[in-house]
C-alpha cells in the first residue's frame, strides 16, 4: 500500500514520461523479462545497467514496440507513454516509433547520403512543409548531434563513408529529426573508441534538456557519468531502480551491491 | 572381356592389399618396429596395382575403336576408296561395321563382307591384347610393391601422396572440362569458318542453313547470318523476364517481409517444386496448354497470333524462371543487414517504407546479379523453345510472331545427322560457342557483381 | 531564419493534426497495394503451378488405363506349328476370334475395319503366350488385347460421339462395330502395364517406358559412379588441402562459371569430343551418363564443400591433436559427419541430371528403339528424351501418354528430393 502511495506521489512531483506495468517479454517459450514495473521520468537520462542477456536491451525494445518486428516475440502487461497505453488499437506502431526515436548498438545509417538520412523521418512522416523547411529540420537536428560543423560541406557523401563516431551521431541525428519525445539508446558507445564515446555522453548530457532519454549500458562507469536514474537488471528481473547516486552508493540490493562490486556480470 | 578386365584388375587389386597387409604383419610378428600401419602398407599396394593399370584400360578403352577403324581404312581394297571423301569412308566404315554387328541389309559388296571379317578379328586381338597388358601391368605393379614392404617405408606417405595427387586431379577435372568445351567449340567452328566467312557469320541477316545434296554445293545454297537468330533468342528472353522478374521480385518481397511464417512454409515448397521441374515438362506445357490459351485469345481479340508465338515459349520460360529470381532476390534481401531494417523501422517507417526505401534498394546490386543470371539462363534454355518456338529465322522484334533462337538451331542442326563436315553441323557449333561466349560474360558479370555485394556487408 | 539558434528543438510534433492522420492513411493503403501486390505474384506461382499439375493429371490419367478386348481363340496346330512356333499363323487366329462377333460381314474391305479395332500387338501377344506354353497349341484360350489407339479413345469418351461425322476421327459405322463388342460384353479397361512393360512403339496402345527407364537408370548409374567420386575428391582437395594460389581460385571461379553453362553446350562437348573424336556409340546411356556427369559435377562439387565447411574446426583440431595425419582427420572424422550432406546435394544433383533433356537429343538419345537397352552401350532412350519423342509425335493417344510419362518422371523427382529432404532433417547436425 505504501509503495502504492509512493509512485502515486512520484507521477505527481515528477514528471512520468513512460510507465511499465507488469512487463512480461516472451521469445517462444522463454521468459526473457518477468513481471517488470517501471516509471521513467522526462527530461532525466534513465540508465538500465546489468550484465549481458539479463534483457535490458528487450525491455528498451518494448517503448517502442520494436519487439512486435521480431516474429516470435510476445509482450503483456501495460506501458504508458503520457498516460496513454502504446498498445492501443488507435495508436500506431509507426506514429509511435516517431515519438519514440531510437539509437542502436552498432551506427546503422543508410548507404544514402548524410541529408538524406536525416531527412528520411521526417519525409516519410510529412513533417516538412517545403524543401526549405526540411533544409532547417536537417540542419537543427545535425546541429544537435554535434554533427553539423563536420558534415555541412559534404551532406550528399554517404552516410558509411563517415568514421564510426560519427556514424553514430548521424543516427543520433536521424531519430532526433522526427521531434521525438523520448530517445532509445541500446548501448550507443560500445562499438566505439574512448574519443568518440566521451563525444557522444556529451550529447546524451545536451540532449537531456528537452528528450526524456532512456540508455542501456553494460558500462557502470558510463552509467554513473550520464545517468541521473538507474536501474539494476539481473536475469530479467528489475532489480533495483533509484537515484544514480544512490544506486552506486549505497545500493539496497544484495544482487545489486554484488554486481557494482563486481562479483557478477 | 571389357567387364572381365575390370574383374581383373579389381582382383588383383585386392589381392595387392592383402598381400602386402600380411607381408607388414609377418614383419611385425617377426620383431621388427614398422614405421606405418600394416592397413597403409596394404592400402599403398592397392593403389600402386589399382592406378597405372584402370589408367591403360580406360585409355585403351578410349582409343581403341578409332585405332582399329584406322588399321582397317588400310586393309579396304585400294581401287574402291580411292578418291572418296571422309563423308563417304565414314559411311563405308559404318556399314561395315553394322555387317559385323550381324546385320546384313541388301546384298553388300563381297571386299566389304571380307573387311567385316576382318573387324571382328581385329577386336577380338584388340581384346586379348588388352587382358594381357592389364594383367602384366597390375601383376608388374604388385611385385614392385609387395618389395617395398620393409620395416622402414613409409607407407602412409606414400599412400597418402597418393590419395593427395588423386584428389587434386579431381579438383582440376572441372579446368579439364571447360578447356574440353572450348577445345571442341573452338576446333569444329575454325573449320565451318573456313568453309563459310566469318563475317557472314556475325553480321549476315540471313539464316537459311540448308542440306548440301552434293559435296560441291556446300556453302553455295545456305546463308548462315546468326543476327536474326540471336534476334530471337532476345525476343524470347525479354518475353520471359516480363514475367519472371515482376512477379519473382513481388513474391520475394511478400516472403521476405510481410507473409507470417506459416505461409512461407507453405509458399517456398511451391517455388522448389517449380524451380525442379524439368525444362522439357515446361516445355510440353508450353504447347498442351499456353500456346492453344494464347491462340483462342488472340482469335478473340482478332490479334493474329503465330502458331509458334514468340509469348508462349517466352512465357512458359518466365514461369521457370520465376523461382530463380525470387530466391535471388530473397538472399540478396536476406544479406542486408538487420539493423538497416532496425533502424528504418524505429524511425516509424512502416513495412512497406522499409522494404521499398531501404532493405529493395540496399539489395539492388545482389538482386541485379540474380536477374542476370537469369538472362544467361533463359539464354542457353533449349527444351522450351525446341518445342514450342519456331524453327524459321527472321528480323523481327515482334513477340507475336514466331521466332527461332540459338538453342533450338543447334539441336535441329543436329538431330539425326551427324558427319562433321558440312556447315550445317558444324553451323550449329559456331552456334554454340556464340551461346557460350555470351553466357559466360554475363556470369561473370553477375557473378562478379553478387560477390562484390557480398563483401560489402559481411 | 539563420537568426533563429539552430539547435533548439522546432517544437512538438501534433500528431493529431488531420493532415498527419490523414497522411498515415495513404502510407497504410499503400502498405496495403504493396502487400497485396506481394501476394498476387506468390498466387500467380501457385497458380501456375497448379494448372501445370492439373493440365498433366487430367490429361495423363487416362493413359493408366487402356481399353482392352477379351477374345476367345482358337490356336489351330494347322496354322501354329509347334515345331516353328515363332512362323505361326496368329494373325489369321486372331481375325477369326474377332471376326466371329461379326457374323454376317463379309466384304473383305469391312472385315479389315473390323480387325482394326485389335492393336497391332496382338497377334505377339498370343504369340509370347504360345512361345511360353507351347501346350496351348491346339487348345481354346480366352486372351486379353488392347484395342487401337482410336478405339481406347472413343471408350475413354475421348472422341466426342456428338461431333459432326466429317470431323470425327471415327465414322459412324465404326463406333457401331465397336458398340457391338461393347454389348458382348468384352470390353474392359484395365490398369495399363505396358506403360511402364513395354518399351517404345508406333502405336500408342503398344507404347511404354520400359526402355526410357532402363536407359535413364544407366545413365543415371553412370553419372553417380562417375561424379560422385571426382566430386568428393575435388571438393576434399579444394576446401582442406588445397594452397590459397592463383589456380585454386582460378578452379574456384570455374566451378562456379561450369555450374552456368547452358546445358545444350554440354551436348556438344559430349558430340565432339565422345561421338566424334573418342568414337563411342552414338544413342548409348554410358554417354549420356558421362555428359550429365560433368553437368553435375559441380553441382556435387558445391555441396560437399557447404557440408565439410559446416564440420566445426574443432573436430579437426580434436583430431589433430591425438596425432592424426590431415587426411586420416578428414576421411575418419570430417567426412563421415559430412555424409548427409553431402548425399543431400548428390541427390539433389542426380535429379537434375534426370530430367535433363538436351544434351541427351544431341548425342542422339531420342532414337526409336523400340526394346529396352540391355547394356548401357547399346541404343536407348531416357525419361525427358522420350516424353520429348512423344509430344512429337502426331497420334492423338500420344498426348495423354506424354502427359502420363511426365507423371512417372515428376514421380521419381518428388521421391529424390523427399529423400534428400529425409536425409537433411534426420542426419543434420546443428553445431
Amino acid at each position: 500500500m505504501n509503495d502504492m502511495r509512493m509512485t502515486e506521489r512520484a507521477r505527481l512531483m515528477q514528471d512520468i514520461k513512460i510507465s511499465a506495468r507488469d512487463v512480461n517479454v516472451y521469445y517462444g517459450a522463454t521468459r526473457a523479462i518477468n513481471d517488470v514495473s517501471i516509471d521513467i521520468r522526462d527530461k532525466t537520462v534513465t540508465a538500465f545497467i546489468g550484465p549481458s542477456g539479463c534483457g535490458k536491451s528487450t525491455f528498451l525494445r518494448c517503448f517502442n514496440r520494436m519487439n512486435d518486428t521480431i516474429e516470435s516475440a510476445r509482450v503483456t502487461g501495460t506501458i504508458e507513454l503520457d498516460g496513454r497505453d502504446i498498445h492501443a488499437p488507435d495508436l500506431d506502431p509507426v506514429q509511435l516509433r516517431a515519438r519514440v526515436g531510437m539509437v542502436f548498438q552498432k551506427p546503422n545509417p543508410f548507404p544514402k547520403s548524410i541529408y538524406d538520412n536525416v531527412a528520411y523521418g521526417p519525409k516519410i512522416h510529412g513533417l516538412a512543409a517545403s524543401k526549405a523547411d526540411l533544409d532547417d529540420i536537417v540542419e537543427r537536428a545535425l546541429r544537435r548531434a554535434a554533427l553539423w560543423d563536420e558534415s555541412k560541406d559534404r551532406l550528399t557523401a554517404s552516410g558509411t563513408s563517415l568514421s564510426g563516431g560519427q556514424q553514430q551521431r548521424l543516427c543520433i541525428a536521424r531519430a532526433i529529426a522526427t521531434e521525438p519525445e523520448v530517445l532509445l539508446m541500446d548501448e550507443p558507445a560500445s562499438a566505439l573508441d574512448p574519443i568518440a564515446t566521451a563525444q557522444i555522453e556529451e550529447l546524451i548530457d545536451e540532449l537531456k534538456e528537452n528528450y526524456c532519454v532512456v540508455i542501456v549500458t553494460h558500462s557502470m562507469q558510463q552509467a554513473a557519468r550520464v545517468s541521473q536514474r538507474t536501474a539494476f537488471f539481473h536475469l530479467g528481473d528489475l532489480v533495483e531502480y533509484g537515484d544514480t547516486g544512490q544506486i552506486f552508493t549505497n545500493p539496497k540490493n544484495e544482487r545489486t551491491e554484488s554486481y557494482i562490486t563486481g562479483r557478477i556480470g | 572381356m571389357t567387364l572381365f578386365a575390370f574383374v581383373l584388375l579389381f582382383t588383383a587389386t585386392v589381392l595387392a592389399y592383402l598381400l602386402n597387409l600380411r607381408a607388414a604383419r609377418a614383419l611385425r610378428a617377426g620383431g621388427a618396429r614398422l614405421h606405418s600401419l600394416g592397413g597403409f602398407h596394404g592400402g599403398f599396394a592397392a593403389l600402386v596395382t589399382l592406378l597405372p593399370a584402370l589408367v591403360f584400360l580406360l585409355a585403351w578403352l578410349l582409343l581403341k575403336e578409332p585405332a582399329i577403324t584406322v588399321l582397317l581404312l588400310r586393309t579396304l581394297p585400294e581401287a574402291e576408296i580411292a578418291g572418296l571423301g571422309t563423308g563417304e569412308r565414314q559411311l563405308i566404315i559404318s556399314e561395315i561395321r553394322t555387317i559385323a554387328g550381324g546385320r546384313i541389309f541388301g546384298s553388300p559388296a563381297e571386299w566389304k563382307i571380307e573387311a567385316a571379317d576382318r573387324l571382328l578379328a581385329m577386336r577380338r586381338t584388340a581384346d586379348y591384347l588388352m587382358i594381357a597388358l592389364t594383367a602384366l601391368l597390375a601383376g608388374g605393379s604388385m611385385v614392385i610393391a609387395r618389395r617395398r614392404v620393409t620395416p622402414d617405408f613409409r607407407a602412409r606417405q606414400g599412400t597418402e601422396g597418393i590419395l593427395h595427387g588423386l584428389m587434386a586431379f579431381c579438383a582440376t577435372v572441372a579446368i579439364f572440362v571447360t578447356l574440353g568445351i572450348v577445345a571442341s567449340l573452338l576446333f569444329e567452328t575454325i573449320r565451318f569458318f573456313q568453309m563459310v566467312p566469318v563475317t557472314d557469320f556475325l553480321f549476315g541477316t540471313n539464316w537459311e542453313p540448308q542440306i548440301p545434296i552434293r559435296e560441291d554445293q556446300i556453302a553455295a545454297e545456305g546463308a548462315f547470318g546468326w543476327i536474326p537468330v540471336f534476334l530471337g533468342t532476345l525476343v524470347i528472353t525479354v518475353v520471359a523476364l516480363f514475367i519472371a522478374v515482376p512477379v519473382g521480385l513481388m513474391s520475394a518481397v511478400y516472403l521476405h517481409e510481410f507473409a507470417s511464417r506459416r505461409f512461407r512454409a507453405a509458399a517456398k515448397p511451391v517455388l522448389e517444386i517449380l524451380a525442379g521441374v524439368p525444362t522439357v515438362v515446361y516445355g510440353f506445357f508450353a504447347i498442351l496448354v499456353v500456346a492453344p490459351a494464347l491462340r483462342a485469345l488472340g482469335d478473340m481479340l482478332a490479334i493474329p497470333i503465330a502458331p509458334n508465338t514468340a509469348l508462349a515459349a517466352g512465357g512458359v520460360m518466365g514461369i521457370m524462371l520465376i523461382p530463380f529470381i525470387s530466391s535471388f532476390a530473397d538472399d540478396a534481401l536476406g544479406a542486408v543487414p538487420r539493423s538497416l531494417r532496425d533502424g528504418a523501422l524505429a524511425l516509424g517507417a512502416t513495412p512497406a517504407e522499409t522494404m521499398t526505401r531501404v532493405l529493395f534498394p540496399a539489395a539492388i546490386p545482389g538482386i541485379v546479379g540474380g536477374v542476370l543470371l537469369a538472362v544467361s539462363r533463359a539464354i542457353g534454355e533449349t527444351m522450351i523453345v525446341v518445342m514450342a518456338a519456331g524453327l524459321m529465322a527472321k528480323m523481327t522484334l515482334n513477340p507475336l510472331d514466331s521466332v527461332t533462337t540459338v538453342t533450338v538451331q543447334i539441336v535441329t542442326l543436329l538431330i539425326g545427322d551427324t558427319a562433321f563436315d558440312n556447315p550445317k553441323t558444324l553451323a550449329a557449333f559456331a552456334l554454340g560457342m556464340m551461346l557460350f561466349i555470351v553466357t559466360l560474360l554475363i556470369n561473370i558479370l553477375a557473378l562478379r557483381i553478387v560477390r562484390r555485394y557480398r563483401e560489402i556487408y559481411d | 531564419m539563420s537568426d533563429t539558434p539552430h539547435t533548439a528543438p522546432r517544437g512538438r510534433i501534433d500528431w493529431a493534426d488531420p493532415a498527419l492522420s490523414e497522411r498515415l492513411r495513404l502510407r497504410k493503403r499503400r502498405q496495403f497495394w504493396l502487400k497485396a501486390l506481394g501476394l498476387g505474384a506468390v498466387g500467380v506461382a501457385a497458380l501456375m503451378l497448379f494448372v501445370l499439375i492439373a493440365s498433366l493429371v487430367v490429361t495423363g490419367y487416362q493413359a493408366f488405363r487402356q481399353t482392352h478386348a477379351t477374345i476367345e481363340v482358337n490356336i489351330d496346330p494347322f496354322q501354329v506349328d509347334p515345331a516353328n512356333i515363332r512362323g505361326g499363323n496368329f494373325d489369321d487366329i486372331i481375325e477369326t476370334a474377332i471376326l466371329a462377333y461379326f457374323p454376317d460381314v463379309e466384304a473383305p474391305g469391312e472385315q479389315r475395319e473390323i480387325v482394326r479395332i485389335l492393336s497391332d500387338g496382338a497377334e505377339f501377344q498370343l504369340r509370347d503366350r504360345v512361345l511360353d506354353n507351347p501346350e496351348l497349341i491346339g487348345e481354346r484360350v480366352s486372351i486379353t488385347v488392347p484395342l487401337s489407339d482410336p478405339y481406347d479413345l472413343l471408350n475413354k469418351g475421348l472422341i466426342d460421339r456428338t461431333t459432326p461425322e466429317e470431323n470425327r476421327r471415327l465414322k459412324d459405322d465404326q463406333i457401331a462395330r465397336f458398340d457391338t463388342l461393347a454389348e458382348a460384353g468384352i470390353i474392359s479397361q484395365p490398369l495399363n502395364t505396358a506403360l511402364i512393360t513395354n518399351a517404345d512403339s508406333r502405336f500408342p496402345e503398344l507404347a511404354g517406358l520400359k526402355g526410357a527407364l532402363v536407359g535413364s537408370f544407366y545413365a543415371l548409374a553412370t553419372c553417380f559412379l562417375l561424379a560422385f567420386p571426382v566430386g568428393i575428391g575435388a571438393a576434399i582437395y579444394l576446401e582442406e588441402f588445397a594452397p590459397k594460389n592463383r589456380l585454386s581460385d582460378l578452379i574456384e571461379i570455374n566451378i562456379n562459371n561450369l555450374a552456368a553453362v547452358p546445358s545444350v553446350v554440354f551436348g556438344l562437348l559430349a558430340l565432339a569430343v565422345f561421338i566424334g573424336w573418342f568414337g563411342l556409340p552414338r544413342s548409348a546411356p554410358f554417354v549420356g551418363g558421362m555428359t550429365l556427369a560433368l553437368m553435375t559435377l559441380p553441382t556435387i562439387i558445391i555441396a560437399t564443400r557447404a557440408a565439410l565447411k559446416a564440420v566445426p574446426g574443432s573436430i579437426r583440431e580434436a583430431a589433430l591433436g591425438v596425432g592424426a595425419s590431415r587426411q586420416q582427420v578428414v576421411f575418419q572424422h570430417v567426412l563421415p559427419l559430412a555424409m548427409p550432406g553431402i548425399l543431400t546435394g548428390t541427390i539433389i544433383g542426380l535429379a537434375q541430371a534426370l530430367g535433363e533433356t538436351a544434351p541427351l537429343l544431341l548425342i542422339g538419345m531420342n532414337a526409336f528403339i523400340t526394346s529396352a537397352p540391355e547394356t548401357p552401350f547399346d541404343s536407348a532412350t531416357a525419361l525427358p528424351t522420350q516424353i520429348f519423342i512423344w509430344a512429337d509425335s502426331p497420334e492423338r493417344g500420344f498426348v495423354s501418354r506424354t502427359s502420363a510419362a511426365i507423371l512417372v518422371l515428376l514421380t521419381f523427382l518428388v521421391t529424390m528430393n523427399a529423400l534428400a529432404i529425409f536425409l537433411r532433417s534426420r542426419f543434420e547436425r546443428r553445431w
